[in-house]
């Protein structure tokens, strides 16, 4: 029975020869060769090792992590290490192990794990993730602790009722976590992507946090009006905009290049197309003092801080923030008014 | 970036693909931090708030992340933080989560405890509470075996008895 199973599995798996130097197609879940399912009943333990091997043999990128949370996952868990001993040792039901083959099947084609499981976490939020959205990414979660610290700075800010404005909200990782801890604050959220609007309205279902968040299919390069007529003044603007240099998108891991959308990627020659025209909406959707916080690809600070000064009059460069790997990656400005104006304050403090 | 570490005064040190820095902890690098310097970080555990504050320039995270540019050019599961205090060279590995921010959060709870049996001793809460919770385990465990004794011998008595009441049990 074991054996018939196995053959009906290679079929249900989708197993097809591999093309030409044993390359697979890219943007497609189509599978290498798959290894054969055991022909015994392996553990959990067994399969994380095995699977291990087999991504390693064939050049996967963090082929003992990818193992470790994809069978972790099939058993209802986040990480491995939260797994006892004993539930490792068991053995491995054969639907389970049909599961493993098939999630780690994917793998294989380099499909990121977050794809695989179709699940994430991002700071103390579990997300549902499905490709080409974009995956949030480590950084990203400062960019929120940045916005965290600066709100709990301001006077009264605990009660005071402020709206926040995402633009390129992905999987709705920023704004959804930001909802999370500031209970009383509302947002509103923009991507010219209608499948990451579905995916953050999922989300948004998913923690409950959709009365509080507007999501809207809105691309601010060429509509930026329409962002306009959709809220009122914001005390924040929050962006993780595709910055990556055209330039770059060439030598891409496989993992981001064929599965993640390249429009949430690339900005441009200077990697600044979307980040310009977002900056240049800042002053018209900000009210005083409103601030802008972005994540930025690590040449663009003082790029940025030059061409504000020429362009956007009413917004005044505040301070560039380091990343945890000591990379620049956070730009924060904020709306002059008539009395600060411009100059004030400006360059002191990068 | 290593035209910042002069500037800055921070040990930074380079080595293949692992990254050492000082600790950005919660506001980093580029501006003073405000005086009294003291971050303590209070997430989590409500009755342990004796825990020594930690001095976030006084750690070192470490990264695993690789030498490339880093944000949205790669997409990297590896989130294990390594924190380690410098004086008292107390080191602190947390790969509890998948998040990269959960994980340097927890490090720093779980630094805090250390850093209170370092200092204190047998005296130091955390451990009087394990203590104390071994100790109710016992107690529990006893009374456990002490029920299950009591019922042996009373299924014994009625076993080998056979003029029901003659036992006192």
């Amino acid at each position: 029975m074991w054996r018939r199973s196995l053959r009906a599995a290679r079929r249900c798996l989708g197993c097809r020869s591999p093309g030409p130097q044993g390359m697979c197609s890219s943007h497609a879940v189509r599978t290498c060769s798959a290894p054969a399912l055991p022909a015994g009943r392996i553990t959990a333990l067994q399969a994380v090792e095995l699977w291990r091997r087999h991504f390693e043999e064939r050049g996967v990128t963090e082929p003992h992590l990818s193992s470790q949370y994809i069978v972790a996952h099939l058993l209802r868990a986040k990480t491995i290490q939260s797994l006892d001993q004993e539930r490792l040792t068991e053995f491995l039901s054969r639907e389970e192990t049909e599961q493993v083959w098939k999630l780690c099947t994917r793998r294989l084609s380099r499909m990121p794990v977050q794809y695989v499981i179709e699940e994430w976490d991002f700071r103390e939020l579990t997300l549902k993730m499905r490709p080409p959205v974009f995956i949030p990414r480590p950084e990203t979660e400062e960019l929120v602790e940045l916005v965290l610290a600066d709100l709990q700075r301001k006077s009264g800010a605990a009660d005071a009722q402020h709206t926040c404005l995402e633009v390129g909200c992905g999987s709705g990782a920023i704004s959804l976590s930001l909802l999370k801890s500031l209970p009383q604050l509302k947002a509103v959220a923009l991507d010219q992507s209608q499948a990451a609007v579905d995916l953050t309205t999922e989300n948004a279902l998913r923690l409950r946090l959709q009365d509080r968040l507007q999501i809207h299919h809105v691309d601010v390069m060429t509509d930026p009006e329409a962002v306009l007529s959709l809220c009122g003044p914001v005390s924040l603007l929050v962006s993780n905009p595709p910055y990556l240099f055209s330039e770059d998108m060439a030598s891409l891991e496989p993992e981001v290049s064929r599965f993640e959308d390249h429009a949430a990627l690339d900005g441009g020659e200077d990697g600044l197309n979307v980040i310009k025209h977002i900056l240049t909406l800042a002053p018209q959707i900000l009210s005083d003092h409103g601030r802008v916080y972005m994540e930025v690809d690590p040449r663009h600070p003082p790029l940025i801080r030059r061409w504000v000064e020429v362009n956007v009059e009413e917004l005044q460069y505040v301070e560039t923030r380091l990343d945890i790997t000591g990379r620049p990656r956070f730009c924060i400005l904020q709306k002059a008014t008539a009395e600060t104006g411009p100059q004030a304050g400006s360059g002191l403090r990068n | 970036m290593s035209g910042l570490v002069p500037f800055l005064g921070r040990v930074y040190t380079l080595s293949s693909r692992v990254l050492w820095r000082a600790s950005p902890g919660v506001s980093p690098l580029l501006r003073p931090l405000p005086t009294g310097l003291t971050c303590v970080f209070t997430v989590g555990k409500k009755d342990l708030t004796d825990l020594p504050a930690l001095i976030e320039d006084e750690l070192e995270e470490q990264f695993v992340r690789g030498s490339g540019p880093g944000g949205q050019a790669t997409n990297k599961t590896s989130n294990c933080v390594v924190l380690k205090h410098v004086p008292t060279g107390i080191v602190v590995k947390c790969h509890q989560t998948r998040s990269v921010d959960t994980n340097r959060k927890r490090a720093r709870e779980i630094m805090r405890e250390k850093l209170d049996v370092a200092y204190k001793g047998d005296l130091s809460e955390v451990l009087v509470k394990k203590k104390e919770s071994v100790q109710r385990k016992q107690e529990k465990r006893k009374k456990v075996n002490e029920n299950l004794e009591k019922k042996r011998q009373f299924k014994e008595a009625l076993a080998t008895d056979s003029k029901p009441g003659n036992d006192t049990v």
